[in-house]
Formats: structure tokens, C-alpha cells, sequence
């Protein structure tokens, strides 16, 4: 398998060293995951195997219409069933308005939809939570809600984008239109003369299909309320441990420090699990009534089809360039689908309208951004919230050069934002890229798969054979680890114990990021000891204050509190090392955990035990006046985003008879700055790049006419296995980024340049036969219908 | 997604098992693999007062032969028959069209007698024993007593098999020398139920056929026999063969419905594409035989 790494300048040369006083082992190695012994062998510890005293089982009854008033709903006949202890509906819930809104939400406007945690007086999708049975065992309660008397009036439900927008029918009585969050950025004249008289105009519409995020783990919950303290005990599958607290104090009205949240283990999120949703704060609230243990586990249907969806999109969007090719003016209207109950803002237009030039020159943009509500599973972020914006343009890009006659390679070279562009301020004037590579990753890219032998042999393929080989790229500029509010800070703290065994406390809700593993070797860099020897606590609401894992922020600002904190530890540990070994603490090192003077290999040691050992035990042999005790907590705070980027490029068969796709090669060239696991970063980006491939090809959740979902099940929703997916080559571009440690974030960016890569490079095979598609899906009939069009 | 009540009955012998089904009429359904029954219990798209595990009879399961026939137990695993290497040889489109069936974790738990009984309309072993004129046999407490698979399959789930039956054995007819079978389909992710799948069998004397069996899966309620192509290849040269045009002519017989998958067009598409296929293949495994 290919593998390419190149090391960019710096652009910070006057920067300090990455690291002072330490080895420099762990940081930019293949370190073995501390996860993977108990989660490959199968004994990780979801929420599901919380199991505690007294515990009792909830379960919703979900509308099984898009839309309809309810005329009856009687829960009597359920709670009559034998271990039924309760059963409650909207009315039943208390809760203070505003307390279900994220807290970053809060922040930014509040609530996009109503608030109703149950169904008021009507249903809005299926699967709404109408009521919820509390009972022995989840059997009865399934039982139970089969014997609730509910009587729905169906009425004409709001099912796509099209029908939203002319508010015949409203989704939300109470709001009286489907249209929201709209962002309206004109076109000036300028840029209105340059998309009329350019050399080269080319408008395109493009459509997007719906995906939901699917985590292994579905969302689950286990609420104890201890009457007694006053006190809430959380177990739940989250992302994000400090916002869960918040809100369940915010709902229970408790003062946060009664409310205390923990997990072990999480199976995966992708952003589900970042902000409560309403059947977990409906959880919440009953805690206190219940008075017992209560746990509610999603069930694998009601993940599909009540959880969140994301992605359906839809853009128009229009490119005019100069007889040079050069792309001089951009302009789309974006429209998403925000559901009917969309959590943790309705959508992402806005962004994705802003980055409309992604890492091209494009010196004039506007673009117009809303959403709609429907009868439908409501949105929330999935892995790239945003990156519909790299499905616009990069299907675009290839749009236009198939228009114009241009070779896509050479279209995105004559635009592409070079080294020397840099510091290079976006048309709008709102974000400036630094420390990026896009012109390099798109090299690498096109020499990994050898560009021309591949044109060459699409070409004597078709001609010889009539076989339809494609070839796609897609280039992106990712800004990760935001730098606004909540989510630009991040602590830690570090602590010593007596035996010098190192114990990190985050905030951070690790599901599937392998944070114990590097954020493990970030402090054992820095403190100069092995990795194994540091132990990273998190999922845990006892912890530093945190914003989430979400948004690619675990690298750099985790990493920030983490460096900052453990470089505190490491000269406290120098000081009393030097008091010990009667030397200056400046002319010492660590390496190994033992203390040494620098360049006295035959010297007087000192090993970090004897060194905590002192500083907790033996604490008279402290210098005069110090502090007892190794621990510090440091906090990092983001100035600025940074911005990775990438160029993928797949190529693939269509089959002709089965309208199938298979890929021969997938190759990502990937610049986040310095790695501090190259493994953990080729992890991350594969995984992405699955779920991007996943969106074109396999997943795509519909509903009927109606607005009945028909893949409420992983046999009709398809999810790629191992045997659908081909093997992923990387290529490394390190272009270290203005931030400790140079890292920057890359979580998301497989599931961002995938998409449009496996799209381009269909679309590419398509051509050969003088056809064009537009619109995700592309499953076999899609293809099939596509070539049936085909002269 | 948990199952509604139910009573759990574990028999040991085929006598009980019947007992238990003639007892509790349509209340009780039996319970094989569990492969697809369980999961239509969980989402209560179905539901039974008393299930009776099959699990525990011995006498359901194992691989012999009978007057020209292979005659598998209900119970016996799909992986028992796909590893089988006596069932390559005696009955080839059965050996190659084992690995389609799911998963081999799948494999592992389901059975011959539960695919069948199933009869999913996608399922490959219904549209082995159509194609290959199977007899299915069925005991009641009343006795034992066969159906040809033509009669068997009588819509979407829907069998030949009465309350208080049990399915206890499918026999398939051995073919002679100069036969030559295949097997394929076409499902979107490895180890789907097949958006449409073929079987074809053909035999030939001479150079020329002199039988021939082509069953569609996926492309009707039941799996459907390609009768008119079927003919049509009596009396054609082996070596001759227009697999395009005799596929055509098969895939008439077929009345195929859209879904989330695929249209009724592209099922058809897909399905003659795979009949071209395999008949292709079934003629050059029958020449090799000759
Ligand atoms: C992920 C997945 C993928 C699959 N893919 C495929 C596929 O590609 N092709 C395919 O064909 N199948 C597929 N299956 C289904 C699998 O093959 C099942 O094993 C099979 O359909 C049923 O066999 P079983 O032994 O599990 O039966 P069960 O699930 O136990 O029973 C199925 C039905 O048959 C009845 N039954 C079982 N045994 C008898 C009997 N002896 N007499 C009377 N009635 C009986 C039961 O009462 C029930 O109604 C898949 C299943 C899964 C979970």
C-alpha cells in the first residue's frame, strides 16, 4: 500500500522547540491503543450494563403518523398491566421553558423548534414520543404501550424539502411557517456583474440524501435520584459529559453540583450524543418521581428513525470564470432539511455558504442559506455538520470542467490557494486560512494514484472493453477546533501519585476518539515518562470543565490543557529533583521517569517516584516553603481555529448490468499539522471516509408519501461492512499549525472530502457515456435508471 | 424491540414437537434457527402464545441418501450443508448457492428446514428446491406426507405447511452425468437478500440438452420457473448456446414489484443479467461433465 509523508516549512519558525527537557518518544508514534484490549476483545462497558439496585425500564410510545391530532390518548389500561409503575404523558412533565435548550443554543437564540419533551396535542413525525410507560422490565413496559388507548386524526404531513417551502401545510402550528434560519448574504454588483458577463457561467442544482448517524451504541441512559442528598447520578451514552450535567440540573432545577455525570465506555456518537435530547431529558425529569434507578436504552429502530437524521440538502449553486479558467465569482442557496425537532441548531447552511470557496482563490462569494421543517426525523450535527459545503463545490468543480473542457486536476491547479497566498482572508472577510496545504495534498494526491496511466487506461477500458472506469477528487480546507465560546476552552488536570504513576483528569467524552491513548502520550512527552505509566480519566463530569468532543477539538485544545498542565507538574518535579540532587532544576532532564543533570550520563539520578514520593510522604525533605503535593490544572484556551485540509481522490467500475460500484484505489492525502498518533489519524479518517462512502452509495433513509419511514431496519438502511469498502491509502502532509504542539483537528474530515469524491468519480465513468448525474444517492437503481438514459 | 409474551416449549423428539403444534394450533409456531423469526417477534410484527424450540431433536438434522435423493433434516445448519463436500458433488446448485445465504455467523444458527418454511421470496433455498422439483416433507400427527415444491410455495411466507405441521426434511433430486448447475445473484452489500438471484440446471445427452431448470428468486411472491426458456433449451446444442436470448425469454416469467432497493425495470435488467450468467456457466459445468 502507498504511503507518502512530507513535513512542510513552518511558518512560525521563531515558535519554541515542541518540546523542552523531554525525550520526544511518544509524540508522532504508532502508540498502541490503551482502548483496544477490552474493546476489541468485547468488554467495554456501555451504558446498557449498568445494572443497579431497584432499577426499573422505560419506553416510549412513538407516533406511528407524520402528522395527526391526537383525539384520545388514555393510559389507564397500561397502568392497570401487572408491573407497570407508571405511565406518563406531556401533561404529567414539569419543566421550566428554555431548560431543554443546549446551553451553547442558549447562547445563539434559543430553540429553533417548540420545546414539547412529549407530544402536546398532535404528532409531528414517526416515531414522536407521545408517552412513556415506567415499568419492572422493558418487556412489560413494551407490553404496556400496546394497551395505551391513543387515537391520532392523520393529517396532510410536510415530507420534503419542496412541500416545506410553500407553507400549505405547517409543521409547527405554532410558528406558522416551515422556513427557518434563514441567512441572506446578496449579491453585490460586482459580483452580480461577474456571474451574468464572466467568460464562463455555470449554474447546477444538487441534491444530497438523508443519513442518520448510527452509532454502534444507540443513545441510552440510566437516571438515579437520590432522594436523600438531593442528588442526581447520570449514567448515559454522551459525547459530552459537562453539557449533560447542566441540563439536567437546568431541568430539575438542582444547582449543578447536585447532579453528577459518568460513563465507561461510549459506542460512538458522530455528534448524536453531543447536546440532550428530548427522550433523555424526559428521562431526567421522571428520575425524581420514579425515586428509582431508570434506565431507557434506544432500541435500534428507534435509533434509525427518532434519533436524529442529517444531510438533506439541497443546492443551487453557480460558478463563472474568466477566459483563463480562473473561478472569479461564486454564488448558492443552500436549503436543508431540519425535521421536524432539530437539536443543537437547525442546520448548518451558514457555514457551508462561507465556505463556498473552500481552498480555491475565489475572490467574490454570497450565498443565501435556510431550512425547513418537516414530518420527519428532526436533524442534528453528524461528523461534519457542515460539509454539504465540499459536496457543492467539488461537485461543481468537476461539473464545470466537464462543461467547459477543462481536465478537473488542471481546473483545481490554476485555482488552488498556494503556499505563498498565505495568510489568505476569505471573500467574506470573516476567517483567515494559515498553516494549510491544499496545493500539496492535491500533488501528492494525483501522484499516489497516477493520474495519467489511470486516464490512459479509463480510456483504452471503454474504447476496447466498454467498461466504465472513473476516477474523482475532492479537495477541502477543514477549520476544526473552533475558537467561540464554550468550545474554545478545555482543561486538565495532572497529578502525581506517591509511586510517580500519572493520573489526567479531562473533561472530554471520548467515544471512539482514542483520547486515553493520546492525550496519554501528549503528558507523558511532556512529563518525560512512559506512556504506560499515565492513566487519562474522562466521561466524567468530575473532571476540569470541558465543551464536548465534538467539532475536532480534541487534539489541539485538549492537548493545549494537557501540555500545559503536565509542563507545570514537570517543573515542580525539576524543582525538588534539584533540591534533592543539589543541582539547578535548569540543567536537568527526564527521561523514563528518571531525573538526571543534562549530559552527565554517569551522574546522580533521581527517579520521578523518590520525587513524588517526597512531595506527598516524605514531605520535610521539600525545599523550604514549597507547596506539597504534584498537581496542576491548566486550561487552554483556542485562538483561533485551525485549518486542516485535504485532497481524496477514489477510482471506481460501474457495473453496467447491476448498476454497481466497486473502487479500485482510495487515497487521502491528509495535512492536520503534526500527528501525534499517525494511527489514530489514519483510524479517524478511514472511519469517515466509510460514512462518506456510506452516503452516496449505501445509506440512504427514506419515507413515503405519507411520511412513513421504510428503512427502519439495518436490512433496508445499509450500512457498508468491511467487504464493501476498499482499502484507504494516506498520505501525510505536516504543516504544524499556530497552536501548542502544532496539532490541528481531523475528526471529521474523512466523512467531509468522501462524499464528494466517491460522487465525482462515479460521475466520471457516467461520462463516458455523455451522462450526468446530480443527486445523492447512487445505489444501483439510481446508476441503472442513469444509464438507461444513455443514447 | 422486545418480544410480547410467550410460552417456551423444548421437545426431544419429533412425536412431541407435533403434539405440542397440534395442541396449541395456530398459538404455536416453531422456532428453528431463530434467524427470522426472532427478529419479527422483537419488532411484535409477529407473535405466538407458544413457541416450540426444535433445537433439541436430534432426529431433525443430518445429511443422507434416498432412492436418487439428498434428503437434508429441517434442522440441519446452513453451514452443515455448505461445508458438506458430498452435497458439491450430488447437489451443485444447492453447494453453490449456500455461501449467498446471510452471514456465516448466520449460517451457523439458521437451518435448511427454517429458510424453507420461511419462504422469503428473496431466500435463495426456495428457489433451489423450485428449481431443482424438491419434495418437502411434512409430519403431522397424523403422518408423514411430501409436497413438490411447485406446490409448495404459495406466496409471500406462505407454505404448504398446515397448523400442527412440521417440516422435517427436504429431499433434492440427484442429476445425472452431463449436468451442470450455477447459482448466482446480485445484492448490494455482501450477504443481503439478493435484490434478484438464478439458479439454473441443465443436463445434456450428446451435445444436445435434455433437461433443463431455471428458478428466479427475488423476482415474485414465490420463487418463479422459467418454463417457456426452460422448453425452448430442450433439444438445443450445449456448445451453442444463446445465454443472452434464452435469458430473455426466462425473465418473462417473472413478475417483479419495486422497492426501496430497486424498481421492477431494474429488477428485470438485473435478473436477465444474471440468468445470461449463470446459464453460461451451467453449460460449460454440464460440458465438463459430459
Ligand atoms: C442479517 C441476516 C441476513 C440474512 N440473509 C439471508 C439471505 O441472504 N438469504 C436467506 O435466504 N436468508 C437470509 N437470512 C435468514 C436466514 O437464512 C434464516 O436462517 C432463515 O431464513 C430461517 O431459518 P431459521 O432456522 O433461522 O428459522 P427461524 O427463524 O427459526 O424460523 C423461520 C420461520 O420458519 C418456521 N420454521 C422453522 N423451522 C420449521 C420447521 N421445521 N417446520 C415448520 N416451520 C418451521 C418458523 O416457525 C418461522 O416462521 C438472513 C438473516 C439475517 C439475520
Amino acid at each position: 500500500m502507498a504511503q507518502a509523508h512530507v513535513p512542510m516549512a513552518d511558518k512560525h519558525r521563531d515558535r519554541a522547540p515542541l518540546f523542552e527537557g523531554t525525550a520526544a518518544r511518544f509524540v508522532g508514534q504508532k502508540v498502541l491503543r490503551k482502548e483496544d484490549p477490552r474493546l476489541v476483545t468485547g468488554h467495554g462497558q456501555y451504558v446498557d450494563d449498568i445494572v443497579l439496585p431497584g432499577m426499573v425500564h422505560a419506553a416510549f410510545l412513538r407516533s406511528n403518523v407524520a402528522k395527526g391530532r391526537i383525539t384520545k390518548l388514555d393510559t389507564s389500561p397500561a397502568l392497570a398491566l401487572d408491573g407497570v409503575i407508571a405511565v406518563y404523558t406531556h401533561a404529567d412533565l414539569r419543566y421550566v421553558p428554555g431548560t431543554i435548550v443546549a446551553t451553547m443554543m442558549q447562547a445563539m437564540g434559543g430553540a429553533a423548534c417548540p420545546e414539547n419533551l412529549l407530544a402536546t396535542d398532535d404528532v409531528r413525525f414517526v416515531g414522536d414520543c407521545i408517552a412513556v410507560v415506567v415499568a419492572e422490565s422493558r418487556y412489560i413496559a413494551e407490553d404496556a404501550l400496546e394497551l395505551i388507548d391513543l387515537v391520532v386524526v392523520a393529517e396532510t404531513p410536510v415530507v420534503n424539502l419542496e412541500e416545506a417551502l410553500t407553507d400549505t401545510h405547517i409543521v409547527h402550528k405554532e410558528l406558522g411557517t416551515n422556513i427557518t434560519g434563514t441567512i441572506d448574504i446578496p449579491r453585490d454588483p460586482h459580483i452580480e456583474g461577474l456571474l451574468t458577463e464572466s467568460a464562463h457561467v455555470v449554474t447546477a442544482t444538487f441534491n444530497q440524501a438523508r443519513q442518520t448517524n448510527s452509532p454502534m451504541e444507540t443513545r441510552g441512559i440510566v437516571a438515579s435520584w437520590d432522594r436523600f442528598r438531593g442528588e442526581l447520578q447520570l449514567h448515559m451514552s454522551n459525547q459530552n459529559p459537562h453539557e449533560m450535567r447542566r441540563r439536567a440540573a437546568d431541568l430539575l432545577a438542582v444547582d449543578e453540583s447536585k447532579v453528577h455525570v459518568a460513563q465507561q465506555d461510549v459506542g460512538g456518537g458522530f455528534g448524536q450524543k453531543m447536546f440532550m435530547p428530548r427522550e433523555e431529558a424526559v428521562i431526567v425529569l421522571l428520575s425524581r418521581e420514579v425515586g428509582r434507578p431508570l434506565k431507557w436504552i434506544e432500541d435500534r429502530r428507534e435509533n434509525l428513525m427518532a434519533s436524529n437524521h442529517a444531510r438533506r440538502d439541497r443546492a443551487t449553486v453557480t460558478f463563472a470564470l474568466d477566459a483563463d479558467k480562473k473561478i472569479v465569482a461564486g454564488y448558492v442557496d443552500i436549503n436543508e432539511d431540519a425535521g421536524a425537532y432539530p437539536f443543537g441548531g437547525a442546520g448548518a447552511g451558514a457555514m457551508a455558504g462561507m465556505l463556498l470557496q473552500g481552498p480555491y482563490k475565489l475572490q467574490r462569494t454570497a450565498f443565501k442559506s435556510y431550512a425547513v421543517f418537516t414530518n420527519t426525523c428532526g436533524r442534528a450535527a453528524y461528523r461534519g455538520p457542515w460539509q454539504f459545503e465540499s459536496v457543492i463545490r467539488e461537485q461543481m468543480v468537476e461539473h464545470v470542467a466537464r462543461r467547459i473542457g477543462i481536465d478537473p486536476v488542471e481546473l483545481r491547479r490554476r485555482n488552488v490557494i498556494q503556499w505563498e497566498d498565505l495568510p489568505w482572508t476569505t471573500p467574506m472577510q470573516v476567517m483567515v486560512y494559515d498553516n494549510m496545504s491544499p496545493a500539496e495534498t492535491l500533488d501528492q494526491a494525483v501522484e499516489m494514484i497516477g493520474y495519467e496511466a489511470f486516464r490512459a487506461e479509463q480510456k483504452r477500458a471503454f474504447e476496447e472493453e466498454g467498461r466504465l472506469l472513473g476516477i474523482g477528487f475532492s479537495l477541502y480546507i477543514e477549520p476544526s477546533a473552533q475558537n467561540m465560546g464554550a468550545l474554545a476552552t478545555e482543561g486538565a488536570t495532572v497529578q502525581i501519585s506517591g509511586t510517580g504513576k500519572v493520573d489526567v483528569f479531562m473533561g472530554t467524552g471520548s467515544h471512539g476518539q482514542s483520547i486515553e491513548t493520546t492525550m496519554a502520550q501528549i503528558v507523558a512527552e511532556e512529563l518525560g515518562v512512559h506512556v504506560d505509566d499515565v492513566e487519562v480519566h474522562q466521561g466524567d463530569s468530575n473532571t476540569p470543565f470541558g465543551g464536548g468532543t465534538g467539532g475536532s477539538r480534541t487534539a489541539s485544545i485538549v492537548s493545549g490543557a494537557g501540555r500545559a498542565a503536565a509542563i507545570q507538574v514537570r517543573q515542580k518535579v525539576f524543582q525538588i529533583a534539584a533540591h534533592l540532587l543539589e543541582a539547578n532544576p535548569d540543567d536537568l532532564e527526564i527521561d523514563s521517569s528518571v531525573i538526571s543533570v543534562k549530559g552527565t550520563p554517569a551522574g546522580k539520578t533521581v527517579t520521578l517516584a523518590q520525587v513524588s514520593h517526597t512531595a506527598l510522604y516524605a514531605t520535610e525533605g521539600l525545599p523550604p516553603g514549597m507547596e506539597t503535593g504534584l498537581e496542576a490544572t491548566a486550561r487552554h484556551r483556542q485562538e483561533a481555529v485551525t485549518w486542516s485540509n485535504a485532497c481524496h481522490v477514489c477510482t471506481v467500475e460501474i457495473n453496467r448490468n447491476t448498476g454497481a460500484v466497486s473502487f479500485a484505489r482510495y487515497i487521502v492525502s491528509e495535512d492536520c499539522g503534526l500527528m501525534i498518533n499517525p494511527m489514530v489519524v489514519e483510524g479517524q479518517v478511514a472511519g469517515g471516509v466509510v460514512q462518506g462512502i456510506a452516503g452516496v452509495l449505501y445509506e440512504d433513509f427514506r419515507y413515503d408519501a405519507d411520511g412513513n419511514p421504510l428503512t427502519t431496519t439495518f436490512m433496508d438502511y445499509l450500512l457498508p461492512t468491511a467487504a464493501e469498502v476498499p482499502i484507504i491509502e494516506h498520505g501525510h502532509i505536516e504543516t504544524p499549525s499556530n497552536t501548542p504542539g502544532g496539532y490541528k483537528g481531523m475528526g471529521e474530515g474523512g466523512a467531509i472530502g468522501a462524499p464528494p469524491c466517491v460522487f465525482n468519480a462515479v460521475a466520471d465513468a457516467l461520462w463516458l457515456l455523455g451522462v450526468e448525474v446530480f443527486d445523492h444517492p447512487l445505489g444501483p437503481n439510481e446508476i441503472l435508471d442513469a444509464l438507461a438514459t444513455a443514447g | 424491540m422486545k418480544p410480547a409474551p410467550f410460552e417456551y416449549h423444548a421437545p426431544e423428539t419429533i412425536a412431541d414437537a407435533v403434539g405440542l403444534l397440534a395442541q396449541h394450533g395456530d398459538d404455536a409456531k416453531p422456532l428453528a434457527g431463530g434467524q427470522s423469526l426472532v427478529p419479527l417477534l422483537s419488532l411484535r410484527l409477529t407473535r405466538f402464545d407458544h413457541l416450540v424450540d426444535l433445537n433439541k431433536i436430534g432426529a431433525l438434522s443430518g445429511i443422507s441418501r434416498d432412492n436418487g435423493h439428498v434428503v437434508i433434516g429441517a434442522m440441519t445448519r446452513h453451514r452443515a450443508v455448505e461445508l458438506d463436500p458430498s452435497i458439491a458433488t450430488s447437489v451443485p446448485m444447492l453447494a453453490a448457492a449456500m455461501p449467498w445465504i446471510g452471514h456465516f455467523q448466520i449460517r451457523n444458527r439458521g437451518t435448511i428446514g427454517g429458510s424453507i418454511a420461511h419462504a422469503d421470496p428473496a431466500a435463495e433455498l426456495p428457489a433451489v428446491a423450485a428449481a431443482l422439483d424438491a419434495e418437502l416433507e411434512i409430519t403431522s400427527k397424523s403422518g408423514v406426507r411430501r409436497v413438490a415444491a411447485a406446490d409448495f410455495f404459495q406466496g409471500t411466507f406462505m407454505t404448504a405447511i398446515d397448523t400442527g405441521e412440521l417440516l422435517t426434511a427436504a429431499r433434492f433430486p440427484v442429476w445425472g452425468k452431463g449436468s451442470g448447475f450455477a447459482f448466482t445473484e446480485f445484492a448490494r452489500r455482501s450477504g443481503d437478500f439478493a435484490i434478484a438471484g438464478v439458479g439454473v440446471g441443465l443436463e445434456a445427452t450428446g451435445g444436445k440438452i435434455t433437461r433443463a431448470a431455471i428458478a428466479f428468486m427475488g423476482m415474485g411472491p414465490v420463487p418463479v420457473r422459467a418454463t417457456d426458456a426452460e422448453k425452448a433449451l430442450l433439444g438445443v446444442s450445449i456448445a451453442s448456446l444463446d445465454a443472452a436470448a434464452v435469458a430473455r425469454v426466462a425473465v418473462g416469467a417473472t413478475d417483479p414489484t419495486g422497492d426501496v432497493h430497486a424498481s421492477a425495470a431494474n429488477r428485470t435488467k438485473i435478473a436477465t443479467h444474471l440468468a445470461e450468467q449463470a446459464l453460461t456457466r451451467a453449460a460449460s459445468n454440464a460440458a465438463a461433465n459430459a
